[in-house]
Parts: structure tokens; C-alpha cells; sequence
């Protein structure tokens, strides 16, 4: 067993797949019937195994998630993706697992960019 | 990579490899790295040497000599701060609310950060990451200064937060009560832990170690232990493995010549010291890349 599909639900398909494009890279790559009838926007994201499922919201519940979104150089993405005019509820905090920061997509869904350092390689 | 960026903030970056290089100056506040071989430091009577994990502070106007020593290039990597872009950081930095619930520690650090900072330190933790991030960005000929100021200024976080390790929590440590005695026991030790650092591979007495940093060798040993909680032996086992470590991993040396240059007198004991710290054998480490 493996995880394929993360599925993001949003009031706007439209703008949430423009998001994913312009800002973390993501590519559509398909439209499918996956969940429940409904037509989703099948996007590839940078791992070539998994995939993210857009799907229109039709308000049946709070359907809010958190990405983790993993880099290798959290403080270049952070710095990109607020000149392209994103919201962070922070700014790029240490962790003993590495560096975070955390903003949010059109859809209000929290998303979690971490680097994640491997302390030990270094002692 | 050679080259030497000034930015419009008057902060500086400066990269390149010197085989045998030797020159006088004055600088700002600086932080010097070698990412291979490694580099002297003159400054005025220390003789203070980096390698590839450990750096140097040096303070405004400081003279120094430096001086290349090495069988292969040294990749020389340094930063120097801008007065004002420091002095910000400074004040942004201290006054925020997670750095005013240590309100304790920020003090010490504005009253001696002066008497201690210029010396040798552990390149380490997020430091290591954020530097090496830099480097990587500068030596492809980034220009945004934006982002090069945002990993200066994540880089000064990440050097205070060592500073504040090496220095603020180490001298809690040490059993006196008067917080001057601390200090002042604390920056002799510094010394101590230089004179290791730069002088890993040669037979170093204790004798001698006690001298350079003006205490009697009881007086060392007791208070050493106390303050970085292992012996200056065991101290310098580890900088001489982590050396030994570096050169298997970057160089092809023979591990028999490795023992020597980094001063262990015999194969067997570095072995299995090695082994003991690593879990592996210098060897196997080597065919593991």
C-alpha cells in the first residue's frame, strides 16, 4: 500500500490549480471522477508518485487540511513565495527537525513548507 | 569560485581558493569558513587555524595575518557584516517576544559578546545549513540581494545561537559564584579550546595547554570539565576524529598517513576510537561515498 492521491477540496478549482502551478510547481495532468462522482483536477506534484486531487467544496462540512510541502532550501522558497504575494502565518522558524514555514492556499488549507536537516551527519 | 560581492547595504561575501596566500588587514565583523584544507589565523600573539568544521569571528578593525598551509587548495568562504545591517539585526532580533522570555541571557550576551566572540566555533547546526545554502546560490552568480540579506540575517541568528551555547550556557556551568570569575575562568578555557582546535595534531602537554590559557593545569582540567563536560584529552580526540573523518571522506589518502596527520599516534587506537564514536570503521566509512 502506498499513498497516490491528496485530495484538496476549495470553493474555487480554478484559482487553487493556478496556486499550485504558479507557486509550488505542481502540473495538471488529468480530470477524473475519483471521489464520490465529482470531477477532480488531477495535479502531479514534484514527487512523481503522488498526486493531489482538486474537487469543487460544496460546503457538506469543514473540509480544511494541512500540505506538507518538503524543500531543500526552505529559506529560498519562503523568500519566492512572498514576492509572489503569499501570506505566511510566520516567518521561517527552527525546529529540532529543521526549518518551517507556514502559510495558506486560496482555500484557506494550512500548508507546511519544511526543510528537514539531518543534524547528526554533522558531529 | 572567486569572487568578492559588496552589496548595496555595504555587506560583503567573499569567496575563493588560495594555495599559499598570506595578507594583512582590517575588516568588519566577519565570519571566516574553509570549505576544504585550512586556513591561519595570525592575531597578534594567538595563532588561531580553521578547518573545514569550525569557524572564526573577527571583530571590526581587528589585523590579522592569514595564512594558507595546506597540502590542498583551500576553498576560503567569508561574510563580513555591515555595521548598521548588524546593528539592526541586533535590535530587531533581541526585542522579539520568544528572545525576551530568556531575558536572562541576552544581557550576558550584550556585555561580554565583545570579550568573547573573537575565536574559534563549531560549524555546526543550522549555521552549517544556511551558509552552505548561501554559498551555493552566490557562487551561481545570484543577484537578488534580498535573498542573499535574508540568509545574512538567518545567519547572525544562527551564529548567536551558537555563541550563546558556547559561551552563556557553558559559564553557567562553571561552580562560582561570582558571575566575573565565571567570565573570566570561561575565557581562559576559550583559550584552551583554541589552542586544541588550531593545534589538533601535534603532541600538546597539558603543561603547555595550561600556560596558553594562564591556569594551572588542576585548575584547567577541573574547570574544563565542568564547563564542557568532558576532559581536554577527550576534547581533542573528538576535533582529531572529526578530522580524520573529513579527510577519509574528501581525500584519498591512506588511512595509515590519515592517523598521522591528524596526530594519533597509532592505527589501532584510531580504529577503534573511530569505530566507538562513528559505529563504523574508517574504512567502511570511506566506501560508503
Amino acid at each position: 500500500m502506498k499513498i497516490k492521491y491528496i485530495p484538496i477540496f476549495t470553493d474555487n478549482v480554478e484559482s487553487q490549480v493556478k496556486f499550485f502551478i504558479d507557486n509550488l510547481g505542481f502540473e495538471v495532468c488529468d480530470k477524473k471522477n475519483l471521489l464520490t462522482s465529482r470531477e477532480c483536477v488531477i495535479m502531479q506534484t514534484t514527487s512523481p508518485d503522488i498526486f493531489m486531487l482538486i474537487a469543487k467544496d460544496y460546503g457538506y462540512g469543514n473540509r480544511r487540511c494541512s500540505i506538507v510541502v518538503s524543500t531543500d532550501d526552505c529559506l529560498n522558497d519562503y523568500h519566492h513565495l512572498k514576492l509572489a504575494g503569499i501570506q505566511f502565518y510566520n516567518e521561517p522558524q527552527y525546529t529540532p527537525t529543521g526549518l518551517r514555514a507556514e502559510f495558506a492556499d486560496p482555500s484557506g488549507n494550512r500548508c507546511l513548507l519544511i526543510e528537514e536537516r539531518n543534524y547528526n551527519d554533522l558531529t | 569560485m572567486e569572487y568578492l560581492r559588496t552589496l548595496r547595504n555595504n555587506n560583503v561575501i567573499y569567496s575563493g581558493t588560495r594555495n599559499n596566500f598570506n595578507q594583512q588587514t582590517t575588516s568588519d565583523f566577519s565570519i571566516r569558513f574553509v570549505f576544504s584544507g585550512n586556513e591561519r589565523y595570525n592575531i597578534g600573539k594567538r595563532q588561531l587555524s580553521i578547518h573545514t568544521d569550525s569557524f572564526l569571528i573577527l571583530n571590526k578593525g581587528t589585523h590579522y595575518t592569514s595564512t594558507v598551509e595546506s597540502a590542498i587548495p583551500v576553498q576560503s568562504f567569508g561574510i563580513s557584516f555591515d555595521d548598521k545591517f548588524l546593528q539592526d539585526f541586533k535590535n530587531g532580533w533581541q526585542l522579539k517576544d520568544d528572545t525576551l522570555l530568556n531575558l536572562n541571557t541576552y544581557p550576558f550576551i550584550n556585555r561580554y559578546e565583545h570579550e568573547f566572540d573573537e575565536t574559534i566555533y563549531p560549524f555546526k547546526g543550522d549555521l552549517f545549513f544556511n551558509v552552505n545554502h548561501l554559498k551555493h546560490h552566490v557562487d551561481r552568480g545570484l543577484q537578488d540581494e534580498l535573498l542573499i540579506n535574508e540568509y545574512l540575517h538567518h545567519c547572525l541568528i544562527n551564529y548567536f545561537q551558537i555563541f550563546n551555547e558556547e559561551i552563556f550556557q557553558k559559564a553557567q556551568r562553571l561552580n562560582f559564584l561570582s558571575k566575573s570569575t565565571k567570565i573570566e575562568i570561561l575565557r581562559r578555557l576559550n583559550l584552551a579550546k583554541e589552542y586544541l582546535y588550531s593545534n589538533y595534531n601535534t603532541n600538546i602537554s597539558l603543561d603547555e595547554l595550561a600556560e596558553y590559557a594562564c591556569l594551572s593545569v588542576t585548575h584547567l582540567l577541573r574547570t574544563f570539565r565542568q564547563a564542557f563536560h568532558q576532559t581536554p584529552h577527550q576534547f581533542l580526540v573528538q576535533i582529531r576524529l572529526q578530522r580524520a573523518k573529513d579527510l577519509l571522506k574528501n581525500t584519498d589518502y591512506p588511512v595509515n598517513e590519515i592517523v598521522n596527520m591528524v596526530g594519533f599516534d597509532c592505527p589501532s587506537s584510531f580504529i577503534r576510537l573511530f569505530k566507538d564514536r562513528f559505529q563504523t570503521t574508517p574504512l567502511k566509512y570511506r566506501q560508503s561515498f
